[in-house]
């Protein structure tokens, strides 16, 4: 059992998100940056549905009652145990009645706590992503308890440790595919949304990010179609919103490019203030 | 109808459908005619389809390919995307258009020069195809409002609507299913649940339904609520032949 002493900043539990209800208006949601999510399951032997505590910004604090073995991945906390420093990437045994704490992040933005088997808060249609219109919380709070699986399944201790790519972190240049719309812009606008520098807003969430630095562009409106995680969206006001993975199934703004998959990721882990450029790349096979 | 669709490349794993770009009800039985074809014949290739107006979104499976599915896409008998005349439901959605719930319905009324009692009656004698949901869980794009009853969207949107309020935007008319912020014109209110996930998804409506709204009053909006509540308010389906 985890008793959680603060929730942080915004705390959620997530898996890879809920898949087949998005013609019912049902978001996808889970993990923002799925590489780290993923490398977070793998290091403790979990399969990658499994659902993972992701954390944003400001880390939770959390009293483990008993023990278990947990990884922490995504962005770089200095993240303790009984105020003893541990490492990120690691496969980490956490005795019982252990605080674990995370501090700041000095990169990055989102980390990802793995335990063994996996978090089992409420499941609603197939997914733990906690969605505030779908599950009752929306975010992991001062006063939860989340139940662990039963240490005696642990197969003893296994050193796991990876490293983890510096680009996934510090890379400026965001990969994207041209949008279902970009062929409807003049010449001039679907240039300079691709040679525009771009900044994050700290109005950014899991439902978009939002971007300065298109305002003097603009794009009329759609009739309403479909949008999903990572379409790139430019309003007649100028605005540009990245959609992440909350967002709408459908949507009314021109979808002027499309991130890849590892870009998701990627913007996932970009603070507020962020300087970014978009990289045009070929449409896969 | 017979318009041949359009097929792109939406991300890695998504392929999107697009007809020509028009709100049309026979463009959007193509949509919606293709969306069951294709779960009939490739359902083990996708993970899900997103019907809307006149665009479908395909979202497939981890390890297809996007370009080998729209060549099988393209392989399908245009014939078999065409259905005859279907039967649909048709479903009775109580409101009350009481000014308590119908927030904007005198401000709707002044503005397009009618009274609330025409508001009321032209409201109620449509029937609206239901194009797709989106926007919220279970929000129903309804298509078929009286061109008398199109009013812009307010200027500043309300930060909290209540579930079931009907509304008014532009060209067109919805039902909030869930309590949200938003632009609409309220109009009235529906005392039935529209959308709820407690064991498993139930949607009152689905792409392709006929909906019209039937004028209750506020005695009425309770008592129904109550039965609601209970889940014993039986919702008025009857065979509607497009």
């Amino acid at each position: 059992m985890i008793e959680v002493l603060s929730g942080g900043l915004y705390t959620s539990i997530q898996d890879l998100g809920r898949f087949g209800f998005r013609r019912n208006g049902v978001p996808l949601s889970g993990v923002m940056d799925r590489y780290s999510a993923r490398l977070a399951n793998r290091l403790v032997g979990n399969s990658k549905q499994e659902a993972v505590m992701e954390i944003t910004h400001i880390g939770p604090v959390l009293h483990f009652k008993s023990k278990t073995e947990i990884a922490i991945t995504g962005a770089g906390f200095t993240p303790t145990i009984n105020d003893i420093e541990v490492s990120l990437n690691t496969r980490t045994f956490v005795p019982e009645n252990s605080i674990l704490k995370f501090g700041l992040p000095d990169y990055g933005l989102r980390a990802y706590l793995s335990v063994f088997g996996g978090f089992k808060t409420e499941n609603k249609l197939g997914s733990y992503s906690q969605y505030f219109r779908i599950t009752k919380k929306e975010t992991i709070e001062k006063g939860d308890f989340l139940s662990l699986n039963p240490s005696e399944g642990i197969p003893i201790k296994i050193t796991a440790s990876v490293k983890v790519p510096r680009i996934h972190f510090f890379s400026d240049s965001i990969e994207v595919f041209t949008g279902p719309d970009y062929h409807l812009l003049p010449k001039t606008i679907q240039k300079k949304i691709l040679e525009a520098k771009v900044t994050v807003s700290s109005d950014s969430n899991r439902m978009a990010y939002i971007l300065k630095g298109w305002e003097k562009l603009s794009a009329k409106e759609i009739i309403t179609a479909p949008v999903q995680p990572g379409t790139i969206q430019l309003t007649p006001s100028g605005q540009c919103l990245v959609l992440m993975r909350d967002a709408q199934t459908t949507g009314g703004y021109s979808r002027v490019l499309q991130l890849t998959k590892s870009a998701i990721n990627i913007i996932s882990q970009k603070q507020a203030g962020t300087i970014l450029h978009f990289n045009l790349v070929d449409q896969p096979m | 109808m017979n318009q041949q669709p359009t097929y792109r490349h939406f991300g890695e794993n998504g392929v999107l459908i697009n007809w020509p770009s028009r709100i049309d009800p026979l463009i959007n039985d193509e949509v919606l005619s293709m969306d069951s074809l294709i779960a009939k014949a490739f359902g083990y290739k996708i993970i899900e389809l997103v019907p809307s107006y006149h665009s479908l979104a395909v979202y497939l499976k981890e390890g297809e390919s996007v370009s080998s599915f729209i060549e099988l896409l393209k392989e399908l008998p245009v014939s078999e995307t065409r259905r005859s005349k279907n039967v649909k439901r048709l479903i009775t959605i109580p409101v009350c258009y009481d000014p308590k719930y119908a927030l904007d319905i005198e401000e709707l009324a002044l503005a397009n020069e009618i009274t609330t009692k025409k508001v009321i009656q032209l409201h109620t004698g449509e029937i609206y195809k239901v194009y797709f949901l989106g926007f919220l869980p279970g929000f129903p794009y309804l298509g078929g409002l009286d061109k008398s009853l199109f009013t812009p969207r307010k200027s500043t949107p309300r930060k909290y609507i209540e579930s079931g309020s009907v509304a008014i935007g532009g060209k067109q008319t919805g039902i909030y299913t869930e309590d949200s912020p938003g632009g609409w014109n309220i109009i009235g209110r529906s005392p039935l649940e529209f959308f709820s996930c407690e064991s498993s998804l139930q949607c009152l409506l689905k792409p392709g339904d006929f909906v019209r709204f039937s004028s209750i009053s506020k005695k009425q909006f309770k008592k129904i609520r109550a039965e609601v509540a209970k889940g014993i308010f039986e919702v008025g389906k009857e065979v509607h032949r497009d």
